[in-house]
């Protein structure tokens, strides 16, 4: 059962990336002192400041750092998951890291963006969000995802000229494609308009 | 279809009657400041009942 | 258009809805039903002869009313498919007696009264979203007076009676006295850039289809004066500001300056528009012979249901929201959807066909790789503590999990395939048998501790979900909007995944103030798991009445992915509410719940967790 890190599993080493993201984190939030703070969290073996940790050599300073370290499990302190999770995911598996091991730590949206007036707080608030993150980091286990195949065929709703361009590509790339459309006939809008600028030709 | 009830919002504290379909799950919105903290009161409010 | 009819890979399939949607990324299932037209479409020749002996006249859609057509028709002469359609609304009635003329005069006895809507259940491995837009209504705009005076139309009725195909062959007239107007006025903006009525967003075509409009006019009738008032002229895209030159060359007027309304001479049944030009500070009355409103674009009314299918969100303008809006701009948030056209947002035909062909290329893919991955995100039951209840069995809103049995000692199971991975099973089973990979409860207690463990007093504590709430945040933060320092995220796939246990620890912990916020109820990225969420926090509202403990300590919130406004005045509102809780009263709390709290049936997810909390 996997639920919580137990005492038969290897000795937990988390590295944290506390990103500046040129002045958009780093204008509000102290991240030196966030970067500090990190190191005296429990588990915690390493960590390092990035101007920007999403960019190749912020990057490979993860990378590297995860070999350095033997780090088995990563944090980045940066921008919301919803933009960058991927990114990073994929960065800790190009190091050989299962990318269920990374977690973020949302501290320019919900934090330098929102705050930009109240420094010392928007610090505190990003330690704490750090903290969260690395006290999740540490119970997390590495996951292997289902893979399933993808049915061969296209599904195209609406037959106005996008819909029309959408299922001759597919078509003409070798893909079946259904097309369907609310009304008798395709062609949409602009099937009802005369000419069509800039060119001023006939749109049908 | 829908019943009236007692209503109150634990945002803003105000109380009011409304309607609800019993059995059907719906978004509530307190009528005077927007939030969605509204609780369905099994019984009028307290000094409704009082006056 | 053509080619779509005849593409041996494309089956198109008119007349037809999509009833529902189910399944995942590269494994959809639709269901699609073909309304029938009561035609072979493939036996119709469009010979018109079914036409001819229909007896009912009704005003024609595509001719924007300009003309008529009869109950049996063909949409417009380059159909595709090419054949003629019923209209059953407007028929006479299909007996002998009632009527019954067309399937009479037709030769190859396409015409069948009794056919029937067709299904189709398709399965797919993508889907592409090119539902389109309509244009705005000007009615509401009293002061043109459009269905006031006959000569106010609308750019989209403009196109009809300018048509070499449309109603009066492309001889444009005006209506009231079908003769050559010598002078038309354009409005720009109608229903557009306007925070009271209409849509606060610039509609995009309607600047450059003004000018192109004006061109055409002067390339028919050299002598014909056009006049465009307009508030700015927005000619960006490549060529366009060459046709605006051509256009002012040409000797069109534009006037900066929206006319406050429109008057009808009674007699001649000339419009008299009012305006200022703002460049010149001069009011000026113009008389026309007639006027177009430049009418802009909006969501399309019937897009509701799809969008929910899809499990899609609106952006604030009502148009659907990308995965990402500079970065993703074709993806849909629902993996494995992508958007065409103005679906997305207003845009013209060269935009429109841009990013059909990258919703294709990105499409394709997905199509191309030939397997997906899918989130190792979903449920697990341990079956040693189940007790065979079903409870999660019922809340499954993807009926994921197979029913159990006690009798047959059949523990549920969860299908892999199926689940989203909303936890919504988890937070309600009875014994918290449940876990979810990658959002195991002990990781929530964990991240519950970290934000408490320092000045507890000072902070809320505020699940949210992934989809909406927490992007609603991330909304605010794209816009800067400032709100109090005070809260902690924590991020869930949805809001059902928020079991009760949570809230009570962090009001075990210290927590002042406890938020619960997911998507509206429509926005719901899990069909209705959301509606679980509601009915748990009006438990755990009792609960916490009963147990002594302010039920306004938990709040309740739904934020949309585009209402960075509504999340920074919750927060605002929070702040406010939790200034008010008091030392005492968390004491208090914190004393209730480590007495009580560890119920019996909740052993084993105590035990599971036991080595976090301590
Ligand atoms: S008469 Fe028959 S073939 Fe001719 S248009 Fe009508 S339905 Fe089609
Ligand atoms: S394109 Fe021009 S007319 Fe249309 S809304 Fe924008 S500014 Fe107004
Ligand atoms: S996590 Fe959600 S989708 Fe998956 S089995 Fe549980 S209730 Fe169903
Ligand atoms: S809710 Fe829990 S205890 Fe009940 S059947 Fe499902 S897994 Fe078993
Ligand atoms: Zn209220």
């Amino acid at each position: 059962m996997n639920g919580n890190g137990t005492n038969a599993e290897p000795e937990i080493r988390i590295g944290v990336f506390v990103c500046d993201c040129g002045l958009n984190i780093a204008g509000v939030v102290d991240t030196v002192a966030v970067a500090e703070y990190a190191k005296t969290l429990p588990d915690v073996v390493v960590v390092q400041g990035n101007k920007y940790t999403c960019a190749d050599p912020g990057q490979n300073e993860i990378k590297r750092a995860i070999k350095e370290h033997n780090l088995n499990r990563v944090v980045v302190a940066s921008c919301t998951p919803k933009i960058h999770e991927h990114t990073f995911r994929t960065c800790v598996a190009e190091a050989g890291l299962n990318p269920y091991l990374m977690e973020m730590a949302n501290i320019r949206e919900h934090c330098s963006w929102v705050h930009q007036q109240e420094k010392q707080p928007a610090t505190r608030k990003a330690m704490d969000l750090v903290r969260s993150s690395v006290n999740r980091a540490r119970l997390l286990q590495p996951q292997v995802e289902p893979t399933f195949p993808v049915t061969q065929a296209a599904l195209v709703i609406g037959g106005g000229v996008a819909g029309i361009q959408a299922a001759l590509d597919f078509a003409d790339t070798g893909h079946q494609v259904y097309l369907v459309e609310k009304e008798p006939s395709i062609g949409g809008i602009m099937a009802a308009i005369d000419k069509t600028y800039p060119t001023m030709d006939c749109s049908i | 279809m829908s019943e009236s009830a007692y209503f109150k919002c634990l945002r803003c504290a105000h109380e009011y009657v409304g309607e609800y379909t019993p059995k059907a799950v719906e978004e509530k919105t307190c009528p005077k400041c927007g939030s969605n903290s509204v609780r369905r009161l099994k019984s009028p409010p307290a000094e409704k009942a009082a006056g | 258009m053509m080619d779509v009819g005849r593409h041996p890979r494309i089956k198109l399939l008119t007349n037809s809805e999509v009833e529902n949607v189910t399944g995942f990324v590269g494994n959809f299932q639709v269901s699609v039903r073909k309304k029938t037209r009561y035609i072979d479409e493939d036996a119709c020749t469009a010979c018109s002869e079914c036409e001819v002996v229909c007896p009912v006249v009704v005003p024609d859609e595509y001719q924007e009313g300009f003309s008529s057509r009869k109950a049996i028709y063909i949409p417009f002469p380059q159909a595709v498919p090419s054949s003629y359609v019923l209209d059953m609304d407007n028929c006479l009635g299909t007996n002998p007696i009632a009527c019954g003329k067309c399937a009479d005069a037709c030769d190859k006895d396409c015409i069948d009264y009794d056919m029937e809507d067709e299904h189709f259940d398709l399965e797919v491995g993508t889907i592409t979203l090119a539902t389109g837009m309509q244009p705005y209504d000007p009615t509401e705009m009293d002061e043109y007076g459009y269905t006031r005076f006959e000569n106010v139309i609308t750019s989209m009725e403009f196109e009809r009676l300018i048509c070499a195909g449309g109603p009066v062959e492309g001889h444009f007239v005006r209506p009231t006295d079908r003769k050559t107007p010598k002078s038309v006025a354009f409005i720009q903006c109608v229903g557009s850039r306007s925070v009271n009525r209409g849509v606060p967003y610039c509609s995009n075509i309607c600047c450059m289809n003004t000018v192109k409009d004006t061109l055409l006019l002067q390339d028919h009738y050299p002598d014909l004066q056009s006049k465009v008032f307009y508030m700015d002229i927005r000619s960006f895209g490549k060529g366009f500001e060459d046709l605006y030159r051509r256009s002012k060359e040409v000797g069109v007027q534009y006037i900066r300056g929206l006319p406050g309304n429109i008057e009808e001479d009674p007699v001649t049944q000339n419009l008299y528009l009012t305006a200022e030009n703002t460049l010149t500070g001069k009011v000026t009355t113009h008389e026309v012979d007639m006027v177009v409103l430049a009418v802009g674009l909006v969501p399309r009314q019937d897009s509701e249901l799809i969008r929910q299918m899809l499990t899609l969100s609106p952006t604030s303008d009502g148009f659907v929201m990308e995965a990402h809006p500079k970065l993703k701009p074709v993806d849909a948030p629902t993996r494995g959807v992508y958007f065409a056209g103005c679906v997305e947002a207003p845009k013209d035909i060269k935009d429109s066909v841009t990013q059909a062909s990258a919703a294709v290329a990105r499409a394709n893919i997905l199509l191309n790789a030939g397997e997906v991955k899918i989130e190792a995100i979903t449920s697990v039951i341990h079956e040693e503590e189940c007790n065979y209840c079903g409870r999660c069995v019922r809340v499954c809103p993807f009926h994921a999990i197979t029913p159990a049995n006690k009798k047959a000692g059949l523990y549920p199971k969860v299908v892999e395939a199926a689940c989203s991975g909303c936890g919504t099973c988890a937070a309600e089973c009875t014994t918290d048998c449940i876990s979810m990979r990658h959002f195991e409860d002990a990781q929530y207690y964990a991240q519950v501790d970290a934000i408490l463990a320092e000045d507890p007093m000072e902070k809320i504590v505020a699940f949210a979900c992934n989809w909406c709430s927490y992007a609603g945040g991330d909304n605010a933060g794209t816009s800067r909007l400032q709100y109090p320092h005070n809260v902690r995220l924590v991020r869930t796939m949805c809001s059902g995944r928020v079991d009760e246990d949570f809230i009570m620890h962090a009001f075990r912990k210290g927590a002042p103030l406890v938020l619960v916020s997911g998507c509206h109820f429509s926005d719901c990225h899990y069909i209705d798991a959301v509606t679980w969420t509601q009915q748990r926090i009006e438990k755990t509202w009792d609960k916490l009445e009963k147990m002594g403990i302010r039920p306004e300590r938990l709040q309740l919130e739904w934020i949309s992915a585009a209402e960075g406004q509504k999340f920074a005045r919750v927060m605002r509102e929070l702040e406010e509410l939790r200034r008010r809780v008091t030392k005492e009263e968390v004491d208090n709390t914190m004393r209730i719940l480590s007495n009580g709290f560890k119920t019996a049936t909740k052993k084993a997810a105590t035990k599971r967790v036991a080595a976090v909390i301590s």
